[in-house]
């Protein structure tokens, strides 16, 4: 499992040596990583990363080190903005700090042993502040086990096969191969992590719950696949593409059908109204969504509308859900509800994101191509500078080529930096919204996900 | 004529426009066969759905699609707010009959008839 996160700095001098290491092992506990690499990596050109001794006169040789190397007061050409392209107004004459970021490196890589950053005794791993003082971001990455995880994952994965090997054929084989080829499980770990709230948790009814409304999730799909023409999902072929759309209708209807039955089984009128609830707050979502393409790509307003009912509908009521199931009390519900609605608006803004990389997993500017509200694109548009471009493409039919053209556009206007940043503030204000509230155990769970839902690439 | 009186004004948003186009045929053929009429309204929905998608007729354009989601999903808050679980699994047992059935080609059952079944039990 490899889960994302962002750690901010806010430097204070020209030059200076942050020690991090505190914060990055904090992360790890965070993440309840136990065996593990972490990544980190600068996003930054003037600032760089180093494994040594935080010792300060030890750092003041540093600092004379670099400034023999490269002198603050030296002639350097990229202070020449006469000879430049492009220079922005507020460009800082910096070369000097270029130069010495040659000798330090952006990334690097922490071994994470038994839950603790395996360092030497007098290792210390330091952000090396070159032009600031700055507001700096820094990227990580965990890439390991992490600690009760993976127990969960398994019977919410055992209970998702047991659910789809009683069904026929022709609507299990379809189902099996979408739930089999991926996905983040993101609703049944919310789920999970709700049922701890509550003081009669039983692990099987939880994973049979997580599981049924995964299958709801996975259902939407199936149908939103046909609606919007998706030719892949997850890698792989589409149900309608591959079987048909009535083949499609029939088994997202099916998995509806089921999901309702199994959670209505469980016996809890709370959770089976929850449930009930999104998934008609979802479909009239779905019908909003067709009919406000019409004035596509829309406004903010309109996107956060058809978003609280697509996406954060169904994360809400799985995080209520699971709570409810165990007999959470009912203000930690209501906490944990707000927690999944800004999770969810924040998850399908970082979804938007990830449309415009190459690594989505779907075909390069889908949204785009099938008009889908997406939020990058109604910034871009807005934009006094590419906004018209943009404007012009839509207005036609699109090709191939005036996808990538939009796409660029997006790209340039600096509106997925903006998305991005959005999303970042709805995670924070999701786990804000649970502070307070007893969590037994499952605050770093609820944390980690609101990190992972926003910093992601897939 | 829409009997108002014994349908919430929330049930029927954004359906309205089906009503006269099948759904108001439906709920009275629903009417005398439960107290309820959230109970009735449901079993409407359900049978207008699995029409609006075609299941084993025709393939549904996406906006009739999501039009019968929608009632499908409504039907089920419906049965949730009524309180009535056997019911909520009984009609999408109905549910899962005729989708599996349109999903493997076979003839599919009326869905009206599967539906009354539930109610008289």
């Amino acid at each position: 499992m490899i889960t994302g996160r962002r750690l901010d700095i806010a430097t204070t001098r020209a030059t200076e040596f942050i020690d991090v290491t505190p914060r990055l092992q904090a992360e790890v506990e965070r993440s309840r990583m136990s065996n593990g690499r972490l990544f980190v990596q600068s996003l930054h050109t003037t600032m760089g990363l180093l494994v040594n001794e935080n010792e300060p006169l030890l750092l003041g040789d540093f600092e004379s080190l670099l400034e023999r190397v490269a002198p603050g007061g030296g002639v350097y050409l990229h202070d020449d903005f006469s000879r430049r392209a492009a220079v922005p107004d507020d460009e800082p004459a910096n070369g000097h700090a270029h130069c010495r970021q040659v000798f330090l490196s952006p990334a690097l890589t922490v071994l994470v042993e038994d839950g603790r950053l395996l360092l030497g005794r007098w290792q210390a791993v330091f952000a090396v502040e070159l032009d600031g003082p700055r507001q700096r971001t820094l990227a990580l990455q965990l890439d390991g086990e992490f600690a009760g995880a993976a127990a969960r994952r398994d019977l919410v994965e055992l209970e998702l096969a047991r659910q789809l090997a009683v069904d026929p054929e022709a609507v299990q084989v379809p189902m099996r191969r979408l739930v089999e080829a991926g996905g983040k499980r993101v609703r049944p770990l919310l789920v999970t992590l709700g049922s701890r709230l509550g003081p009669r948790a039983d692990a099987l009814r939880t994973a049979t719950l997580a599981a049924a409304v995964e299958l709801i999730h996975a259902a939407t799909l199936v149908h939103d696949d046909y609606v919007d023409e998706s030719p892949t999902r997850r890698g792989q072929p589409t149900v309608a593409a591959q079987e048909g759309a009535g083949r499609a209708i029939a088994v997202g209807d099916y998995y509806f059908a089921k999901a309702t039955r199994v959670i209505a089984e469980l016996g809890d009128a709370a959770v089976t109204s929850t449930i009930a609830e999104a998934m008609e707050a979802i479909c009239r979502a779905e019908v909003d969504d067709v009919a406000l393409r019409g004035s596509y790509p829309g406004d903010h307003g309109s996107y956060l509308q058809v978003v609280r009912g697509k996406t954060a509908a169904l994360m809400a009521a799985a995080c209520v859900s699971g709570a409810q199931l165990a007999g959470a009390a009912p203000p930690a519900v209501d906490r944990l509800r707000r927690y999944g609605e800004l999770l969810g608006t924040a998850f399908q803004m970082a979804d938007d994101v990830v449309d415009y990389s190459e690594t989505s997993g779907k075909p390069a500017g889908q949204d785009i191509r099938q008009r889908t509200l997406s939020l990058p694109l109604i910034y871009a548009h807005e934009d006094h500078e590419v906004g018209p471009q943009i404007r012009d493409l839509l207005n036609g039919e699109l090709n191939d080529a005036d996808v990538s053209r939009v796409a660029e556009l997006v790209k340039s206007s600096g509106a997925l930096a903006r998305v991005g940043e959005e999303a970042r503030g709805l995670a924070r204000a999701a786990v804000h919204a649970l502070e307070g509230v007893e969590l037994n155990g499952a605050a770093a769970g609820f944390d980690e996900l609101a990190h992972s839902a926003v910093d992601r690439v897939s | 004529m829409k009997p108002t009186l014994e349908i919430a004004e929330r049930d029927l948003e954004s359906l309205d426009a089906i009503w006269s186009g099948g759904l108001g045929e439906a709920w009275e053929a629903y009417r005398d066969h439960h107290p309820d009429g959230r109970v009735v309204l449901a079993a409407a929905l359900v049978e207008t759905g699995v029409q609006l998608q075609g299941l084993g007729a025709h393939i549904a354009p996406p906006g009739e699609l999501l039009l019968g989601d929608l009632c499908l999903a409504r039907a089920s808050r419906l049965l949730a707010d009524a309180g009535d679980r056997d019911l909520q699994v009984a009609f999408a047992r109905a549910v899962e009959t005729v989708a599996a059935e349109a999903a493997t080609g076979e003839a599919v059952s009326p869905i009206r008839d599967l539906l009354r079944s539930a109610l008289a039990k």
